[in-house]
């Protein structure tokens, strides 16, 4: 009996299949497609070619040192971090509820609520700006982190609330019934027991609203050009005046930061898992 | 009689206006320690009227009344009710200990008295030495005793179960209904217990309240709704039953120790039967219950006295037993025999029922034309 069972067993061994790396050719090409403009960017920001341009003439890292020297880019980061910071609190904690009433909740107006929520993502964002301009002139908030920080909420908040619907979509109410019926009340069932189960899809929408915030150029440059420009507004305008490769250096930090962010939030609960 | 432990008086639940409602008048009086199984088909208002007790919804009318104290607006937080859902609702972010833990947590009792409480309740249902597991690597009958522990430890008013097996395999379910019963009777633990399952309900329950339709139809212990039915649809709903429609004659005279009379019956086409019933039923129609294994069938004519006669149309193996439907007339009647190594009947058989008057009961209901059926 066993013989026959392992002799079978080699009949059935999967032979060599072309197919196999053909297919596995065709997979690094398309990354590779996708990932040379990054690839790209990484070389140019050590090449000592006077100009941005490819290939590289000789290896400097002289583009890294003007980086700190480089005032505008330190200001715009610092405008950047600032909104992107305080834009993902508020909009978490604008999103989380809204999500949580939409979930739970039946009201009429539902689904017009929920398509509110949800329309900046289908509205081009030079449509918003231009309106936002024309409305923050009146309003004063031209130029403000204020008008800066609405128009990122805006934007970021469809984000958070399918996120966060997500999560919720595959919780188990009852988890929260049997919270209530041991004792808690409103606020300790969401803080002990919802606030923890969905908070792989908050911590998605966050990420996800930082990252979208901290690179958003079109909002930022219709509200706040001139008087307070975000990192992205900077690095137009660097790249309209001089042709260096200081933006390429600053692009791989970008990169960089992105990727720390991406690897902490992996390291600390899974992104995997939040982005499910 | 001493005040019951719980109290459900005309608790009406109705979802919208032009709806019948859910729950229509349900009267109810639980006794201390008793294992209360609320049985019906879905939609019968069963759990709608455990999340009442529960305070998880609102009833439309009537009052909840637990230990003299009427609860039926007190927010479910305050009611100190434990409950162990049909999907366990186990935090998943928590350890078996945390879950245990949270509704003496909620209670502010100390982290020493805590730990020893959660320890005991483990132990009550034999995972004491799970308690630093993450419950996602439970299995199902495990993650069932720890929701049970949870309810439990917080010594709760009222423990309400709401189909807690359904999610088990058919072997768990035996075990857990066992274990159940007997954690439930050793903590004496007053306790309402969702089902649709009657055979949970007899096996469990001390009373069982056949539910139809948002009204209770039945209220009585397990032997009680079993051999004596109030209505058609408690008969037809635990167990199987044959169901035969009959003119009541005269009182035989005789009446058994519960005072019930002893009647001769006209089985419409089929003949003159002895029947057992409550008191003062002559005269009228009434539907007679005969349970498949209470009526005898034989092979032979003249075996037993005004012998039914039929013909056998279906025959079921389940082993230990044998499942015949048999023609007569135009009714189908099933009955049960004992499998031996003698004949085995065939179908197109001919087979002769008898039963014995006792074991033909006359729904106290008058029979409903129309709502005869097998």
């Amino acid at each position: 009996m066993s013989s026959a069972n392992a002799s079978s067993a080699k009949v059935f061994k999967p032979r060599f299949n072309p197919a196999k790396p053909a297919f596995g050719a065709l997979v690094f090409l398309l990354y590779l497609f996708l990932l040379a403009p990054l690839l790209i960017v990484f070389v140019v920001s050590f090449a000592s070619n006077q100009y941005l341009s490819f290939p590289p003439e000789g290896i400097t890292l002289k583009w890294y040192e003007m980086l700190p020297q480089e005032s505008t880019f330190m200001e715009g980061m610092k405008v950047s971090l600032i909104v992107a910071v305080i834009v993902t609190l508020i909009v978490l904690a604008l999103g989380v509820p809204a999500a949580l009433a939409l979930d739970r909740f039946e009201f009429k107006a539902k689904a017009a609520v929920q398509s509110f929520f949800l329309s900046p993502l289908l509205i081009p964002s030079i449509v918003l700006a231009l309106g936002m301009v024309l409305l923050f002139g009146p309003l004063e908030l031209n130029n403000t982190y204020a008008g800066i920080i609405i128009g990122h909420v805006a934007i970021t908040i469809p984000f958070v609330i399918r996120t966060t619907l997500m999560s919720l979509a595959t919780t188990d109410t009852s988890c929260e019934a049997a919270a209530r019926i041991l004792g808690a009340d409103s606020w300790t069932v969401f803080r002990r027991v919802t606030l923890p189960i969905i908070q792989p899809g908050v911590i998605a929408g966050g990420v996800i609203a930082f990252i979208v915030s901290f690179d958003e150029a079109v909002i930022s440059l219709f509200v706040a050009e001139s008087g307070l420009p975000t990192l992205p507004v900077q690095v137009l305008r660097y790249v309209e005046n001089s042709a260096d490769a200081a933006v390429a250096a600053l692009s791989v930090i970008l990169i960089l930061i992105s990727l720390a962010v991406v690897v902490v939030v992996e390291r600390v609960m899974g992104l995997r898992k939040a982005l499910r | 009689m001493t005040e019951p432990k719980l109290s459900i008086v005309d608790l009406t639940k109705r979802y919208a206006a032009d709806l019948d409602p859910a729950v229509d008048r349900l009267n109810m009086e639980v006794e201390e320690g008793h294992l209360v199984a609320l049985l019906g088909p879905s939609g019968c208002g069963k759990t709608t009227t455990l999340r009442m007790v529960a305070g998880l919804m609102d009833p439309t009318a009537g009052s909840i009344v637990v230990d003299g104290k009427e609860i039926t607006h007190t927010p479910v937080n305050k009611r100190g009710m434990g409950m162990v859902f049909q999907s366990y609702a186990l935090f998943p972010h928590m350890n078996v200990e945390q879950n245990v833990a949270f509704g003496l947590e909620m209670r502010q009792v100390s982290k020493a008295e805590q730990k020893a409480r959660v320890a005991a309740a483990l132990d009550m249902v034999q995972l004491g030495h799970l308690g630093k597991r993450q419950t996602k690597e439970l299995s199902g009958g495990q993650q069932q005793r720890i929701a049970l522990a949870r309810a439990l430890v917080v010594e709760p008013t009222l423990l309400l179960l709401d189909e807690p097996l359904s999610n088990l395999d058919a072997k768990l379910r035996e075990t857990m209904r066992t274990e159940i019963r007997s954690i439930q009777q050793r903590t004496r633990a007053t306790t309402l217990f969702v089902t649709h399952d009657q055979d949970e309900a007899l096996d469990m329950a001390d009373r069982i309240a056949v539910m139809n339709g948002g009204l209770i139809e039945q209220f009585g212990s397990p032997t009680e709704v079993y051999e004596r039915p109030r209505t058609h649809f408690v008969a037809n709903f635990i167990g199987q039953a044959n169901f035969l429609a009959a003119r009541v004659g005269a009182e035989t005279g005789r009446a058994n120790l519960a005072g019930e009379s002893y009647y001769k019956v006209d089985v419409d086409g089929l003949g003159r039967f002895g029947a057992i019933g409550s008191a003062g039923l002559s005269g009228s129609s009434h539907e007679l219950v005969i349970r498949p294994h209470r009526l005898n069938v034989s092979l032979h004519p003249g075996a037993a006295q005004a012998p039914l006669a039929g013909t056998i149309e279906r025959v079921s193996y389940t082993g230990d037993a044998l499942a015949v439907a048999v023609r007569v007339g135009d009714q189908q009647l099933h009955a049960q025999m004992l499998t031996s190594s003698g004949d085995l009947p065939r179908i197109g058989d001919a087979a002769y029922l008898s039963w014995a008057a006792d074991d033909a009961y006359l729904l106290p209901a008058a029979a409903q034309p129309g709502r005869l059926a097998a």
